[in-house]
């Protein structure tokens, strides 16, 4: 193995290599910026590029992409509450409250370092364990997954604010409902789509979460008519004192967490930086004013997990997401079969890859920090000039990912009900959550189900099922029995 | 010699007119349509055929918008044409579109890709016979998974399969997957104990030792996996491919069908489509024009009787 990480050094490090790392990263980073664009739309347009050069160079260049819109995808998150990807809607959570506040350089540091911090880690443990790992893979299955996915529901407990519970259980009721829009995936039969090709694959999540958070804020600053700026203006990247000794534990904890969530197939970003946003409120001590672990959290989870998702895809030849499936295609055209030959096939592809990654970060790194001053001033724009500029690239970037009018409608419609939602008081990261989770939630309840054929004692049998029920049971059950102590305190 | 083969093939581009291929994929970038359509527009240029090639992935609707854009728009292009597969025949049977290749003229196919049956290597039935032994004693003994919904292409194939060995494909159990890759990881970790797959997506697997083929569905045996029985070797009359093909616009002039057909014919016998299915490891096919669509109208009525059988064609 020694002799094989010398050899991707030696690849990676060639002129020409880092050359391609960084064009591959600077592009990455700057799609994955625009609100509503994510690593998918930005690799899809650099395949062209990619196909013209030898397998380990455009592989290199479009792992760099990858990561790269991973990395930039919490600036648009973080500046105009706009997630791009499914990954970064943790960040925008603490990290859009931030720029409010007049932080967003700051803010942005945050998620610069802690990505940086998960997405070299995550090259580090790919490095290491990438063979190992696979296994890991194999033993999550259906049951498995669905318990993962109900274990990840229970987050919307950590959105609720007080008295917000039931409304929070509500909005996440109503994405579990719009999930379900769409072919079901088990009979093969439409549902809720009025006979529309549009509606035939469901609501895309670019959509949904440009609508409820991007647009509805943006019309809910209109409604609201307040022209407030936010009093300090503070652009500069650097963070506070003391920062990096508050976030450090979490993203720690976090880049291992994300790591491994990232080799399951599925949303291991997506699920990574949702279970990291928890960890850190569950567990939080004096940051609830704050934020800083809150942004952290995410970001070093969801880098760690997009570099834990290259596992499956390498080592077993087994794409785990939207994006990893057309990397395969990539690596497909050039001839090149990821799986467990691959380390015999095309040793030097397999590490030069993985060691262009290491350097991939220290890239993003470099390249954002200088970065971050610029960009941060978005937010100090007056309202009126903000906000049709947010309206514009929602706008702009469900077009583009769809090239359909009609989605365009629909998100007109969704934004407009996400603004009653929100005067309501109901808090939307629930029924985005919801949303995100429910197609994998049923797909897997069913074929579990299916596995069962009426007997479900054999979760029983299954040693990794058990564990998860237990933290199931404890994710749910632990907050109402806060509740009922501290009522009985009380009375 | 190099320069004059050269030569001649700039004589041939002047002459065919300079053409601009236009190719609507119905499926996002880096999947299989997108991997065919990318490859022969790349050795249609290097070859000279035609002068540009551009592309255009138009996904949704499970290939219901790109018909309808392709429908829409070819006029706007000076040589449209669309990609599409097996799937196309599935999703008209089961009027998920108000689509058919009726609506399109056929103009070619490329490659096939056969079924293919395989178990864990350590695990599971060890062969056909085996398998439909299992079955006949007891249909919910054996789990089947496959890449896509009931009701669609890996499920048909099964479906077809057990069919043929008079096995009520209603009766056992098929677990669908999202995509073939989180199917081939159900297998390697038991949950399922066979996959019903194309031949594509699952060499890597056999090549790695860790799946085992037990049939497939190609007319004869395939250089892939040597060693694997075809249906009709085991004694079931069975064959079938996913096809990839290409497809103009409705209306199109014989003269315009026909130079389509030239045009795929040469690109078929040359040296850099013949290094694109090396490459890739695809099964070439080769049904042109009439010959298509003859091919198209059988395998939709193979395609529709299985359907009714399962219970999902209208």
């Amino acid at each position: 193995m020694w002799e094989g990480i010398a050899t991707g050094f030696a690849t990676a490090f060639q002129i020409e290599n880092l050359a391609w790392v960084v064009a591959g990263c600077l592009a990455g980073t700057f799609i994955g910026m625009m609100p509503g664009l994510g690593p998918i739309t930005a690799i899809a347009l650099m395949i062209p590029v990619g196909y013209s050069l030898d397998p380990a160079a455009g592989l290199i260049m479009m792992a760099g992409v990858y990561y790269g819109a991973v990395f930039g995808g919490s600036t648009s998150s973080i500046l105009v509450n706009a997630p791009g990807v499914a990954s970064t809607v943790a960040t925008s959570f603490d990290g859009y409250p931030m720029a409010r506040r007049g932080q967003a350089g700051r803010a942005l540091a945050l998620a610069a370092y802690a990505s940086f911090a998960g997405g070299t880690f995550g090259a580090l443990a790919l490095l290491l364990f990438a063979s190992t790992l696979a296994a890991f893979a194999t033993a999550f299955q259906s049951p498995e997954y669905t318990l993962v996915l109900i274990f990840a529901l229970s987050s919307i407990v950590a959105f609720a604010e007080r008295g917000q519970v039931l409304r929070s259980f509500a909005a996440a009721l109503l994405g579990l409902m719009l999930g379900a829009i769409g072919t079901d995936q088990s009979a093969g039969v439409q549902r809720f789509t009025f006979g529309r090709l549009e509606l035939t694959d469901g609501l895309s999540f670019v959509m949904v979460a440009m609508a409820t958070f991007a647009l509805a804020e943006a019309f809910r600053m209109v409604v609201a008519g307040d022209d407030e700026t936010p009093a300090s203006k503070i652009a500069h990247a650097r963070l506070h004192p003391g920062d990096a000794k508050a976030i450090a534990p979490a993203v720690g904890r976090s880049s291992v967490l994300g790591f491994l969530v990232g080799v399951l197939p599925g949303a291991g970003a997506t699920l990574a930086s949702f279970f990291a946003y928890d960890l850190q409120k569950r567990f939080r001590r004096g940051d609830e004013a704050d934020g800083a672990r809150g942004v952290a959290a995410p970001e070093a989870a969801n880098n760690a997990a997009c570099t834990g998702s290259f596992v499956p895809l390498l080592t077993l030849g087994i794409p785990g997401s939207g994006t990893t499936a057309v990397l395969l295609g990539v690596m497909l055209s050039y001839g090149v079969q990821p799986g467990p030959r691959l380390l015999e096939t095309a040793p030097t592809m397999f590490w030069g890859v993985i060691v262009s990654m290491y350097i991939g970060n220290l890239v993003l790194l470099a390249l954002n920090l200088p970065l971050i001053p610029y960009i941060a001033r978005i937010v100090y724009l007056r309202r009126s000039v903000l906000v049709p500029f947010v309206i514009a690239f929602s706008l702009l970037g469900v077009y583009f990912t769809s090239l359909s009018a009609f989605d365009v409608h629909l998100m007109l419609g969704f934004a407009l009900a996400g603004l009653a939602l929100r005067l309501g008081g109901f808090p939307l990261a629930p029924l985005l959550l919801g949303f995100i989770l429910s197609g994998m939630l049923e797909e897997n309840l069913r074929r579990t189900a299916l596995l069962a054929d009426g007997d479900w004692l054999f979760l029983l049998d299954r040693p990794f099922s058990l564990v998860l029920a237990g933290a199931c049971a404890l994710a749910w059950l632990a907050p109402l029995r806060r509740r009922l102590s501290r009522s009985a305190h009380s009375s | 010699m190099a320069v004059l083969v050269r030569l001649a093939l700039c004589l041939i581009a002047v002459a065919s007119a300079a053409e601009r291929l236009h190719m609507v994929i119905p499926a996002g970038p880096g999947g299989g349509l997108d991997g065919i359509a990318r490859e022969v527009g790349r050795a249609l240029m290097e070859l000279g055929l035609v002068e540009q090639a551009s592309y255009e992935n138009v996904s949704g609707g499970g290939g219901g918008r790109a018909m309808a854009h392709f429908l829409e728009n070819a006029a706007r292009f000076d040589s449209p044409l669309l990609v599409n597969s097996t799937p196309l025949l599935v999703r008209s049977l089961q009027g998920l579109f108000p689509y058919s290749f009726r609506d399109l003229t056929p103009v070619g196919a490329l490659v096939a890709d056969p079924g293919v049956f395989v178990a864990r290597a350590d695990h599971g039935p060890s062969h056909w016979p085996a398998l439909l032994a299992q079955l006949r004693q007891n249909p919910r003994s054996i789990t089947f998974g496959g890449g896509s919904v009931r009701g669609s292409l890996d499920h048909i194939v099964l479906a077809l399969a057990l069919d043929a060995a008079g096995i009520d494909a209603k009766q056992v159990r098929y677990l669908p997957y999202d995509g073939g890759g989180k199917a081939m990881l159900a297998l390697l970790g038991g949950e399922v104990d066979v996959l019903s797959t194309g031949l594509g997506e699952t060499v890597a697997a056999i090549d790695a030792g860790q799946a085992r083929p037990l049939a497939v569905t190609a007319a004869q045996r395939v250089a892939a996996i040597a060693e694997t029985p075809t249906f009709a070797e085991l004694g079931f009359e069975l064959v079938f491919a996913n096809w990839r093909g290409v497809f103009g616009p409705p209306e199109m002039s014989a003269d315009d069908i026909s130079s389509h057909v030239e045009r795929l014919r040469t690109l078929r016998e040359s040296a850099a489509w013949q290094a694109v299915l090396q490459r890739r490891g695809w099964e070439p096919l080769a049904a042109d024009g009439a010959a298509f669509t003859t091919f198209l109208e059988d395998q939709e009525a193979q395609l529709a009787q299985t359907l009714r059988k399962l219970g999902f064609a209208r």
